[in-house]
């Protein structure tokens, strides 16, 4: 199994401070009440709280920030062949207002990331998270760590001021594909800092509209990513939606296939029906993966998009609360696609290596 | 052989190695059991959470807020309801109910302390071989 989705987390912020370019170390220390703080979740709560009661680690410290935990509770016994770290709230630093304090943070959690977490074990692979206010500081970003070899992936949040298609976001795209990395987006950042409203109705009021709610932006990305034609301007570009669930999805190509047939002419950069560029383009991880009252109705939305198959990865979301099982997950899916979506398809999108054939198996093997 | 009903019964553990407020886990009957020590009363339920298997133990007690009119927050049923740590499905701990739907629950074991040792009771139906 390959786990799309694994959150390393920091104590506090403030531990960045050994990695934070000297210039902006006094905003660290001194900024605001104790130091430096990113905008945090506490608009809407979690009433029983963001991570699994069970993260904490030995030393108290946050769920997340123990790599020997980490590996105990999640890399070891569920078997991940590799996992992909998506940091913790560092995708909030594209809300902040200061695009060069926010650029900075974000090269310093760059910086600890590859410094502290890759090295420890051969199956953690990492994301270089990039502030979005200022797209070129961005691309330098991606052009300076992109090359390193157990980086994966350009990080954003789904949150932002506009949908990804728009031209600003561009240069992060022309890195990336220089680089050779896919872009991703992360649930993040929803009605925080500078952004907007996390939904098209404003403010909601309670958490479950919140969380629920999570996907607006997730859908808006993918109508603006093909509506731009950012797949027309760099056809190499793959683009992976992670945290923002899948169901949605068939019907929201149906519903922009049919207008694309008749709006075609509006957008006449985009030459082919926005379901085929969104199948060759775009992956999106599982979790969290909604639980209707039979496998059997899951499947059947999974099944209303061809090829849904070979767009969805795999995930935990380890250690936050509405973490998915992978056993549990593997057996909700139609069994066709159940590899494809484990790992094979995280696999070919990242490059990893192919399975290693089990040592025991070859010792049977041997034997025989 | 008639059909009758045959009572299980397990030494868990000490009570004095269960202080108020604390949890652990034994086997017995064939799986995980949590227990809880409540303020001084005991408590057994299935250690894993129907849902997805969240390790029930390690959930908290606490109170909820009780079905209400909108807008209307009403608490209750302190250190009844156990939450699972994962997901956070509530369940009330004495029968193992779901909040969400009483249909819905986790396996609860009857508990007695004899001797200082608590001990886990099982009741298994049994028909005509």
């Amino acid at each position: 199994m390959i786990d799309c989705d694994v959150h390393q987390n920091l104590d506090h912020v403030r531990d960045l401070l050994p990695w934070i370019d000297p210039a902006y170390r006094d905003f660290f220390l001194h900024a605001g009440f104790d130091g430096f703080e990113l905008p945090n979740y506490f608009t809407w709560v979690q009433p029983h709280g963001f991570n699994r009661d069970d993260s904490v680690p030995p030393d108290g410290g946050m769920p997340g920030s123990d790599y020997e935990t980490m590996r105990k509770q999640l890399l070891d016994p569920l078997d991940v062949e590799y996992a992909i770290l998506t940091g913790e709230d560092i995708l909030t630093v594209s809300c902040l207002p200061n695009p060069q304090l926010a650029a900075a943070v974000a090269t310093a959690h760059n910086r600890w990331m590859i410094d502290e977490w890759l090295p420890r074990d051969s199956r953690l692979k990492g994301s270089l998270v990039v502030a979005t206010q200022d797209a070129e500081r961005a691309a330098e970003e991606i052009s300076a760590f992109g090359n390193h070899p157990d980086v994966m992936q350009v990080l954003l949040p789904c949150a932002n001021t506009s949908g990804y298609g728009h031209p600003h976001y561009h240069p992060i795209y022309e890195a990336a594909v220089e680089v050779g990395l896919p872009v991703a987006m992360h649930v993040g950042g929803e009605g925080l800092g500078i952004n907007p409203p996390p939904t098209a109705t404003g403010y909601p009021i309670y958490y479950i509209e919140w969380h629920v709610l999570l996907i607006q932006c997730a859908m808006s990305h993918v109508v603006s990513m093909v509506c731009h034609g950012v797949f027309e301007k760099y056809p190499e570009l793959r683009v992976v939606v992670i945290e923002a669930g899948v169901t949605w999805l068939p019907t929201l190509l149906w519903r922009l296939d049919t207008d694309w047939k008749a709006l075609r002419s509006e957008v006449p950069w985009v030459k082919r029906l926005p379901s085929e560029t969104v199948r060759e383009h775009m992956r999106f991880t599982t979790q969290p993966l909604d639980e209707p009252d039979s496998r059997g109705k899951l499947k059947r939305a999974l099944e209303l998009l061809d090829g849904l198959e070979d767009m969805l990865m795999f995930a935990t979301d380890y250690p936050h609360w509405d973490f998915d099982r992978p056993d549990l997950v593997s057996r909700r899916l139609p069994e066709s696609g159940r590899e494809k979506v484990m790992s094979e398809n995280a696999r070919a999108l990242y490059g990893l290596p192919a399975r290693r054939v089990d040592a025991a198996v070859t010792e049977a093997r041997s034997v025989a | 052989m008639s059909a009758g009903v045959t009572t299980e019964r397990v030494v868990a553990l000490p009570l004095a190695e269960l202080p108020p407020d604390t949890s652990t886990t034994v086997k017995a009957f064939g799986t995980t059991v949590a227990i809880f020590n409540v303020g001084g009363q005991i408590f057994a339920v299935g250690n894993n959470c129907p849902h997805h298997g969240g390790p029930l133990r390690h959930g908290r007690i606490s109170g909820t807020t009780l079905p209400s009119q909108p807008y209307e927050y009403r608490y209750g049923r302190e250190g009844r309801v156990l939450v699972c740590p994962w997901h956070g499905w509530e369940f009330d701990i004495e029968s193992g109910r779901t909040m969400f739907d009483p249909s819905m629950g986790v396996k609860t074991y009857e508990v007695r302390v004899e001797d200082g040792e608590i001990v886990l009771m099982r009741q298994r139906r049994h028909g005509n071989p």
